[in-house]
């Protein structure tokens, strides 16, 4: 008995010090609106903006979040804890019971770094390879 | 029946419309201003279902039916710091109940002080649970139908919304995760056109309910956010003040006798739901359990008569993504009117479901879905099923949404 307890006990362990480990975001950068007021964001915080907990930066202003199918997915599941559909999902949840405004979503990557560069509040993850003009690229802490 | 079509197909061709509105609207400055962005979103869902044996959310199902319409459009603005107003209009028919008349499903006005408190105000959607306030968003989820014993799409005119308020939250707890919170109050506001009229007339031999009092309401929800990535743990907790409602039952007596009787109900309700969800990589993993019980005096010309009837529902589903395209998943649930754990063909249902939802395009959801159910204590108890001595029957649900 103690032993199934000690197992379960190194599993927990185990799955807290997953969620606890350092963000790399895959094949991605982090873009915002030039307006936004920070210039850097922790783990938890990247998490808590794209889960629906943080919903306006620090001055009052609403965050809103663009995203763009298919190219950064690995990144929005590193910053976000889920997938594209569960992401995609979690957020058609909040939109249609009046909890929150779904993502925005780009067509492609100049669009993406349009949008972002046009709309205040706006926050994106973008390949790390795109072209950026106009926005401001965060550190992840 | 052409009248139904013919709504059928203006609900079909209106995403286009709202699509094209959608357009206009991304970046909208009115007349000049500098007035912040709207954004619209909606969506339009149609189903058919068919049942062997006996009717089930409708009238007919038993020659198959398309009385499984759901359509809701919304706007949402950030009009100054930290303040959102957001607003949906919604219309459904589902059997008797809805028949496509719109209404105004929530509007209100939020304010977000920080991460840790926030009100909301006006007409707003109930929490309870993973899905009481998205049970109509077909969209939202992989299933057709939800476990029918917790969320009856026939009563969501009585359990979806609220006018009143609510505070909410998230609690950061360190390395255990994090806690949010909604505690609301409020009057619910149904009319005798309701689904839950049609529910109480539907049990009743003869009569029909002929007015509501609202109902205070008052409850909240709470999730414990685990460390442990898409993992969740849930309880909600409600209390029904007043449902109150009148009655007017035939006697059928002749001359000098009254030939009708009014009768006057008054309920406390006291409602629990307790939920486990787990997103793990492709699995979606989720169970809930409900009870509801219902304290009513009813009160008539001969006198009052109390009673007290518990209701009891739980389900344990599990959906697997094999592409962006497929999403196979299955329930089981079971439901218990006011005879805990014991089964009875007509006290208890339940109800095997296997689902296959299919995502042709990010705005276009189709889905499939199979139920095997046994007892019959969720149908209505009127002309529609006047034997039910069958305990195995099956149901096949077609479901297609659009949405931008």
């Amino acid at each position: 008995m103690r032993l199934f307890w000690l197992k379960i006990g190194l599993m927990v362990s185990y799955l807290v010090a997953g969620t606890l480990s350092a963000l790399a975001l895959d094949g991605a950068m982090l873009i915002v609106n030039p307006g936004v007021v920070t210039d850097s964001l922790s783990a938890k915080e990247l998490k808590d903006i794209y889960t629906a907990k943080t919903k306006y930066w620090d001055d009052g202003q609403a965050i809103i979040i663009v995203v763009i199918p298919d190219k950064t997915d690995a990144a929005l599941e590193q910053a976000s804890g889920m997938d594209g559909n569960q992401f995609k999902t979690f957020w058609e949840r909040l939109a249609f019971s009046g909890r929150g405004s779904e993502p925005e979503r780009a067509g492609d990557t100049a669009a993406l770094v349009a949008f972002v560069a046009s709309t205040k509040g706006a926050i994106a993850l973008v390949p790390a390879d795109a072209a950026l003009a106009g926005v401001k690229q965060i550190k992840i802490k | 029946m052409k009248i139904i079509l013919t709504r059928q197909c203006m609900l079909l061709a209106s995403p286009v419309a709202l699509m094209v509105c959608r357009l206009q609207a991304a970046d909208l400055n009115l007349l000049g201003t500098n007035m912040p962005p709207l954004d619209f979103h909606g969506f339009v869902s149609q189903g058919f279902l068919a049942t062997t044996k006996y009717n089930y959310l409708g009238n007919d199902t038993k020659d198959g039916s398309f009385q499984f319409t759901e359509a809701g459009l919304n706007v949402s603005m950030n009009p100054l710091p930290r303040t959102r107003i957001e607003a949906q209009g919604f219309l459904y028919d589902v059997g008797e109940s809805g028949k496509y008349q719109p209404f105004l499903d929530y509007a209100s006005i939020e304010y977000t002080f920080n991460d840790y408190l926030g009100l909301r105000g006006g007409r707003i959607r109930r929490p309870q649970g993973i899905y009481n306030d998205i049970q109509d968003v077909d969209l939202a989820r992989t299933y057709v139908l939800l476990p029918q014993g917790i969320y009856d799409a026939r009563s969501r005119d009585f359990s979806v919304s609220l006018d009143g308020g609510e505070v909410f939250g998230n609690l950061p707890l360190s390395n255990a995760g994090a806690l949010s919170y909604e505690a609301y109050a409020g009057y619910i506001n149904v009319g005798t056109d309701s689904g839950v009229a049609d529910r109480i007339n539907n049990s009743l031999p003869v009569g029909k309910v002929t007015s509501f009092d609202p109902m205070l309401i008052a409850g909240s929800q709470l999730w414990w956010n685990t460390p442990v990535d898409g993992l969740r743990f849930g309880t909600a907790f409600g209390y029904g003040f007043n449902f109150d409602y009148n009655l007017n039952l035939p006697t059928g007596y002749p001359p000098p006798d009254p030939s009708s009787v009014s009768l006057h109900a008054s309920s406390h309700i006291t409602l629990q739901q307790y939920s486990a969800e787990y997103l793990w990589e492709n699995w979606t993993f989720q169970a809930e359990y409900y009870n509801i019980q219902n304290n009513q005096h009813t009160t008539s010309p001969a006198g009052t008569t109390p009673s007290f009837v518990v209701n009891y529902a739980w389900y344990a589903a599990a959906a697997y993504r094999f592409n962006k395209w497929l999403e196979v998943g299955g329930y089981y649930t079971e439901y218990y009117a006011d005879q805990p754990m014991t089964f009875g063909s007509d006290t208890s249902q339940k109800d095997a479901a296997l689902s296959f939802r299919f995502d042709p395009k990010p705005w276009w959801v189709i889905k499939l879905e199979g139920h095997y159910i046994r007892g019959t204590a969720l149908l209505d108890d009127n002309a529609d099923n006047p034997v039910r001595n069958d305990n195995g029957w099956f149901m096949l649900m077609l479901k297609t949404t659009v949405s931008f």
